[in-house]
Order: structure tokens, then C-alpha cells, then sequence
């Protein structure tokens, strides 16, 4: 499928900027760059299956036939570019070389469009106090650039990408907008579990570090199309047929409710970076996919990159494969934060720089209760609101901050219901017939699920490395992982258990949270607690930013200190995450990344 | 043109046609799930069950399972299938070793559209078979299975609500009161 997202920037050299990657950072980065003008590579590692309406459906299909719903499910992976599986956290097998002493226990997904499509799609900003962690704090690193630096970037982000929200229910910890803007679309509607949870949750009083919080069940900002403001127009379903009609495109130009975000939105009502690959100046822009780039080529004596290799394969089902050499002006590594430090180390770059370290995830637990009357759940977008008033504050000194997601799908994640809660009163309480029925009917509705997402700071230790012995059906590295969670975020889970059980306690929620119910998870022990976390995809810190060359790996920009034409964009430059899922900041690093390349490229 | 079932019969039609042991499976079906017969077979999804388990189990088991149900349903007389209170034998039944844990399977496939593998211990005492393995029947059956519907929600990924519908309240449960 070569060309697969048009051939009008040819296929000689010529190219004003290679990107490698055709994620949410790579496709962002190459619309912005064609827009301008510039002529763009991409290369994809992934195929491009999901590119035509019909190959995104089979994706679809995928996902129902599969016996485990996992975010996994409808994507998998290409013998020449393999991805993790939370599967194999457990196993131990897969993409993934775990060296302990923790399990690191996310994935990511190697296709045209990346994770994001299968994304929860919430789309918090990061709080102003996130970004100065370190001076405010004593913990963590401050970024080389403040919150009030990105923040004309977030409001871009917000509308490239598509976000619902309403700046009334956001601006809080200290998050500002300027006057008169708003959201592109109005806030998704509440769910009706979350109005319940509302009504019994408001107000009410928490103290954490002697600081007095007011909690609220609060509307998530969310990538998902709703009602649009000001002649915003949603942009629906990605279909590029080869015949150059996009019959999909009207679906998806508002959220159905089909309560499959994750892993996959059967309408592309969620944002996945096809979208804006697809409005991308396609007279400028070429896209190889199933073309893994395997070595970024250096120039030894001014230390510019000159080329990048890339192995280009012929089927998802076979190994076979052509080596290539894409040359450019300028190159952006969108990879992923673990496939930019993997490649960086594969191909020598940054070297003495700290390249792998700092690997970041939010190690999350759940928490699950029956809701004293019916809350509706298996109804509506995975999660429309949680409660995050403990996102920020003087706590952060001593132990991680948390928030909790609000889930609308029952205990589907952490349980595998209902298909579980069936099995449970079918084989383990005998239950059949009417009585069976009336038993589902009257609890399944009462599920409630919270996901507590915990702040993990950069620790050197953690860390993606390669190992010769560690090698793909390519020959490419595979990541070898060193993770452990340490006491700063295991007293942040053991607080945020606490305001959890109290929250449960204030709602009437009966509380079912029992690891041996549900599904099997890692677990970590903190003061003799053990604690079953899970990734929440939110990889980070692979490649940090900083203010200087001797503490980090790139620039504010995301520009390489040691090579000045290659830019390694992404969440891998993160030096904190709070507790915001990574995307949104991530678009907005890589519009400014933009922004920056095309002052340089068209001087 | 009549239209299809999803498991591409020509449903209620179709389904009526699939004979005297597709009749006995559902009469069976509607005991252990508490579904009556018009709403198991307006899934469209009988006759991809009954090649499920028919493919799952070694020969004769589901015939001596039906014929079970059989024997009850006639000291029953001629009562709604569906009021298990009739049927003191369906709890002997769910106790036989034999029969018991493929009678609590028909009950997972109808409300999770998903086989479960019968275990090891039982494959020694009863025999094994071709394709005895943990699967989703196909994507109807995901998509039909009555646990949506008894979640009062939909299956998701699939027949979404519409846009806000998760705003309302959930409707009340269509049994609820039904057995009081």
C-alpha cells in the first residue's frame, strides 16, 4: 500500500522533512508542515488497514469475534512491527523484555492512526503546577517551559483535534483560559451514573497533607464529537478509497453511545490521527506504511542526521521486506516514547545523554461498588466525568496526586462483566431461569466502576533499554524494561484508597473491590498493603526536555541537542505527567514543534 | 423480500422450520435463561447455537440433555415453558454431573453469545470432542447476547443508543414485577 495517503509529494528525494511514526504527534506534525508548504514523508511502521472505511469495519469485526475485549482486541499486530499486549503482562511472553522488579503494564498499538485508535479519548490539560514540580514541590523536574508557554498550543490542540468540553467546568487548579474562548463542541452529556454519583458526591469535604478539598464529579473534556459552538464543523469518519470517495465520511459527526471507546469507536465519533493525516495538504505529503524505520544515519563530523533506513515489508503476515533510505532537511521521530528511545539507542544518537530513562506510566487501580439504585451502566462513552480535585496541591511534597475516572461500562474492565457477573451466578451461585434474570436485571445496572489513575515521577531506573539478544522477526531491538513503582506513588494509591472507600461510603456504594474477583493485574506492596495497578497507556519520559544538553535529551522545541535537524516529539519528552493523560499535551507539544520547524524550513 | 436474521436465516420463518429438536432446544433454552421462546428466537440465533454445542460435545450428550428437560416439562403438563417454578427437575438436572455443566453452558451462550470449554476432568469421564474450546460463537452472537438486554443497555461496540441516551435514566428491568 505504498503512497497510501497520496503520492503528490512523489517518491524521489526531495523531501523537506522525514517523520517517522503516523501517530497523533507524526500526522499532526505533517499537517501543519504540508499546510505551510513543506514537502512530508511519513513513515509508518504499522499497515494502513484502518485508512478505508471498509478496512476499519474489519477492525470492527475483529473486536466482536474476539474472545477477550481487551484494548488490544481489534488491532492486531504485523509480523514486521509487533507491539506489546497487557496479555502478556502477565505471561511474561510478547514484545516487551520485562526486567522488573514491577511489571510495566501498558501497550500501544503499531498501525497508521497509532493508539489513538483505540484512546479513551479524555483530554485534560495539565495543571500549571505539573509543569514546576521541583521548585513548588522538591519532587520531580520543572520543564523548560511553563504552562503559560503552552497554552495557546493547548487551545490549538483542543481544535485540531475535536475536543467536548466547556471551559466553565475546566478552569480550575489553576488551569486558565483566556477570555472568550471555548471548546469546539459543547461538554458530552453527563452520564446518568454521574449525575447520581453527583447528587451524592458534591461538597463533599476531604483532607489530605492538612489542606482541606471540596470534591465534585466533574465533566472530562473528552476527543469525542457533540454538539459543535460557532460553525465548528465535526469531523466524522476517515474513508480514503482508492476511487477517492469518502462515503464514510458523514458517520461519526456526533458520538452514538456505543460504549466502545475503547477499542474502538465503530464510527470514529473519537478522534484517531487518521483524521488529521487526512486533512493534511495531500499535494505534499506521501505516507509509506509497513516501512519501519530501522536506523536514523548520521553525518559523523557536524552530527546532523542524513538519512533514515527503513526496512519497508511486503504483507502483515510475512517478515519479507526491502531495505530503503528516506533523506530530508529535517526529521521528526513520532514513533511512541518507547519506539523513539529504541530507535535513538539502535542507532547510536544522543549518545551520553539520557536516552531510555525516566519511563513514566499513571500505575492505576480500580475500584468497584454496586450503586444502591440503578446507575445505568453499559450505557454511553467509557467515561464522561470523574472527580480530580486531588489532581493538585501541597500533598504532592510527600506522595503522588490521583483523580478518579467515573466509568459508564459496570465492571467490564476490571471484571470482565458482564459476561463474568453472569458466569458468577450461573456457576458459582447455581442460579437459572426467571430467577437468574431478575438477579442480572436488578444488579447489572447498579454497577459502578472508578479507575484511579496515581502520578508517577521519572526515576532514572526506569527505563527502556535494547540487548542484541532481544531481537524482532525484522531484526529490530526489542524494548527491554526496567519499571518499579516507587513509595511516592504507592503512598499516592494507598491515599487515594482511602478517598475512594469514603467517597463509596457517601454514595451508598457497596464496595466489591476484591482483587480475587476481578481481572488479574500486577501488584506492588507499600506499608503491607498490596496494590494491583494497571497501565493506563499514558507512556512517557523517554526522551526528557530540559534547559540544557547535560540534563537532557531534547529542547523545549523537542529538538535534539546533539543533532540539531532531528526532532524527537512526543510524550517521550515529558519530564512529569501529573495526572493528565498524556495526549492533549503531547498535541500540543508537537504543534509548537511545528511551528518551530517551519520558521527554520521556509526561511 | 423477507429480510434475514443476523445469522443470515430467514428468521422467525426459518427458525420454525429448523424442526422438532430445534423446538425441544429452545423449550430447554427458555427454562434455563428465563427468556421466553419469542424473544430467544427473535435473537436469530437457535440454529448457531445448536451447531455450537452440537460441535462441542461428543455424540448423544445434548439428546440425553433435552430429554431431561423432557421429562419434567411433561409432569408439567401443558404450562408456559420459561416458569421454571414448574420444573422442580431442573435444579437434579443442573446437579448431574454429566449433564449439569453443559446446561449451565446453554445458559452462557445465550446470555454472553460465548461457548465455554468444559473442563479437563469432564472431557475424561464423558469424552472429548472436534471443537470443544472457549469462543464467541460469532459477532451476531456477541451482538445478540441477552445480557445486554438484561443490563437494560446494549452491546457494546454495537446498536448504540444515540447520542445523550446515556443521559436518561436506565428503563426499569422488563421482568421487573413479573415474578412478584
Amino acid at each position: 500500500m505504498t503512497g497510501a495517503a497520496g503520492d503528490g509529494a512523489g517518491d524521489g528525494t526531495g523531501y523537506d522533512v522525514v517523520i517517522v511514526g503516523a501517530g497523533i504527534s507524526g500526522a499532526l506534525i505533517a499537517k501543519r508542515l504540508t499546510t505551510a508548504g513543506l514537502r512530508v514523508l511519513v513513515l509508518e511502521a504499522g499497515p494502513a488497514t484502518a485508512w478505508t472505511f471498509d478496512g476499519y469495519s474489519a477492525h470492527l469485526g475483529h473486536f466482536y469475534a474476539a474472545a477477550g475485549k481487551g484494548p488490544e482486541s481489534a488491532w492486531p499486530p504485523a509480523v514486521g512491527a509487533p507491539q506489546p499486549d497487557t496479555a502478556d503482562v502477565r505471561t511474561g511472553h510478547g514484545y516487551f523484555v520485562q526486567r522488573g522488579p514491577d511489571k510495566y503494564g501498558s501497550s500501544y498499538t503499531r498501525l497508521l492512526g497509532g493508539s489513538t485508535l483505540h484512546w479513551l479519548g479524555v483530554c485534560l490539560r495539565m495543571l500549571p503546577e505539573d509543569f514546576e514540580l521541583r521548585s513548588r514541590y522538591g519532587v520531580g523536574r520543572d520543564w523548560p517551559i511553563g504552562y503559560h508557554d503552552l497554552e495557546p498550543y493547548y487551545r490549538e490542540a483542543e481544535w485540531e483535534i475535536g475536543v467536548s468540553a466547556d471551559v466553565a467546568d475546566q478552569a480550575h487548579l489553576g488551569i486558565e483560559f483566556p477570555d472568550g474562548y471555548d471548546y469546539p463542541m459543547h461538554a458530552l452529556p453527563a452520564s446518568y451514573s454521574d449525575q447520581v454519583l453527583g447528587k451524592a458526591v458534591n461538597g463533599m469535604r476531604v483532607t489530605l497533607g492538612g489542606q482541606p478539598f471540596a470534591l465534585r464529579v466533574r465533566s472530562y473534556p473528552a476527543a469525542r464529537n457533540s454538539t459543535p459552538r460557532d460553525g465548528y464543523q465535526p469531523a466524522g469518519a476517515v474513508d480514503e478509497r482508492v476511487d477517492g470517495q469518502a462515503l464514510a465520511r458523514d458517520l461519526g459527526q456526533r458520538c452514538q453511545g456505543n460504549t466502545s471507546c475503547t477499542p474502538v469507536c465503530p464510527v470514529q465519533a473519537k478522534y484517531n490521527a487518521q483524521k488529521s493525516l487526512a486533512q493534511a495538504d495531500r499535494r505534499n505529503l506521501r505516507v509509506i506504511p509497513q516501512a519501519v524505520a530501522s536506523r536514523v544515519l548520521v553525518d559523523p563530523v557536524s552530527g546532523l542526521v542524513t538519512g533514515v533506513e527503513y526496512q519497508h515489508y511486503d504483507s502483515p503476515d510475512s517478515p519479507r521486506h526491502v531495505r530503503r533510505t528516506a533523506r530530508a532537511r529535517g526529521y521528526v521521530l513520532a514513533a511512541h516514547a518507547v519506539e523513539n528511545a529504541k530507535l535513538l539507542l539502535a542507532s547510536g544518537l544522543c549518545a551520553g545523554s539520557r536516552v531510555g530513562e525516566g519511563l513514566m506510566d499513571h500505575p492505576a487501580l480500580y475500584a468497584w461498588g454496586l450503586s444502591p439504585e440503578p446507575a445505568g451502566a453499559f450505557r454511553g462513552p467509557l467515561s464522561t466525568a470523574g472527580i480530580d480535585d486531588l489532581r493538585g496541591g501541597a500533598f504532592r511534597a510527600s506522595h503522588a496526586a490521583f483523580r478518579f475516572d467515573i466509568g459508564n461500562d459496570g465492571w467490564r474492565a476490571t471484571t470482565g462483566a458482564p459476561d463474568t457477573s453472569v458466569a458468577a451466578a450461573v456457576s458459582g451461585r447455581r442460579m437459572f431461569g426467571s430467577g437468574l434474570r431478575r438477579h442480572l436485571e436488578e444488579t447489572l445496572p447498579r454497577q459502578v466502576r472508578f479507575s484511579v489513575a496515581v502520578e508517577q515521577l521519572a526515576s532514572p531506573g526506569n527505563r527502556v533499554t535494547i540487548d542484541p539478544r532481544y531481537v524482532d522477526p525484522l531484526g529490530n531491538p526489542r524494548p527491554v524494561i526496567s519499571y518499579r513503582v516507587d513509595d511516592y506513588t504507592l503512598a499516592g494509591m494507598a491515599a487515594a484508597t482511602d478517598v475512594y472507600q469514603r467517597v463509596f461510603r457517601q454514595a451508598g456504594i457497596e464496595d466489591h473491590t476484591d482483587p480475587a474477583e476481578g481481572a488479574w493485574f500486577p501488584s506492588a506492596t507499600y506499608e503491607g498493603r498490596a496494590f494491583r495497578y494497571h497501565g493506563m497507556g499514558h507512556f512517557a519520559g523517554t526522551h526528557v526536555m530540559g534547559t540544557s544538553a547535560a540534563d537532557s535529551v531534547v529542547d523545549a522545541d523537542q529538538r535534539s541537542w546533539a543533532h540539531r535537524n532531528l526532532f524527537v516529539a512526543g510524550s517521550g519528552s515529558f519530564p512529569t505527567m501529573g495526572t493528565s493523560n498524556p495526549t492533549l499535551t503531547m498535541a500540543a507539544l508537537s504543534l509548537r514543534t511545528a511551528d518551530q520547524m517551519i520558521k527554520e524550513l521556509t526561511r | 423480500m423477507e429480510p434475514l436474521a443476523p445469522d443470515g436465516t430467514a428468521g422467525f420463518a426459518g427458525e420454525a422450520m429448523a424442526g422438532e429438536r430445534a423446538e425441544r432446544f429452545l423449550a430447554m433454552s427458555a427454562v434455563l435463561t428465563g427468556y421466553g421462546r419469542v424473544q430467544l428466537t427473535g435473537t436469530g440465533l437457535t440454529a448457531a447455537y445448536l451447531r455450537a454445542v452440537d460441535a462441542s460435545l461428543p455424540g448423544g450428550v445434548l439428546d440425553d440433555l433435552l430429554g431431561a428437560f423432557a421429562r419434567p416439562r411433561a409432569r408439567a403438563g401443558k404450562r408456559a415453558a420459561g416458569d421454571d417454578r414448574e420444573l422442580g427437575g431442573v435444579p437434579a438436572i443442573l446437579d448431574d454431573p454429566r449433564l449439569g455443566p453443559v446446561a449451565r453452558n446453554v445458559i452462557l451462550l445465550w446470555y454472553c453469545g460465548t461457548w465455554t470449554a468444559l473442563p479437563d476432568d469432564w472431557h475424561a469421564a464423558y469424552g472429548a470432542s472436534r471443537a470443544d474450546t472457549t469462543r464467541v460463537v460469532s459477532p451476531q452472537a456477541y451482538q445478540g447476547a441477552l445480557q445486554w438486554a438484561a443490563a437494560g443497555a446494549h452491546p457494546a461496540g454495537a446498536r448504540p443508543q444515540g447520542f445523550g441516551a446515556w443521559s436518561a435514566p436506565p428503563e426499569p428491568a422488563p421482568s421487573a414485577g413479573a415474578g412478584a
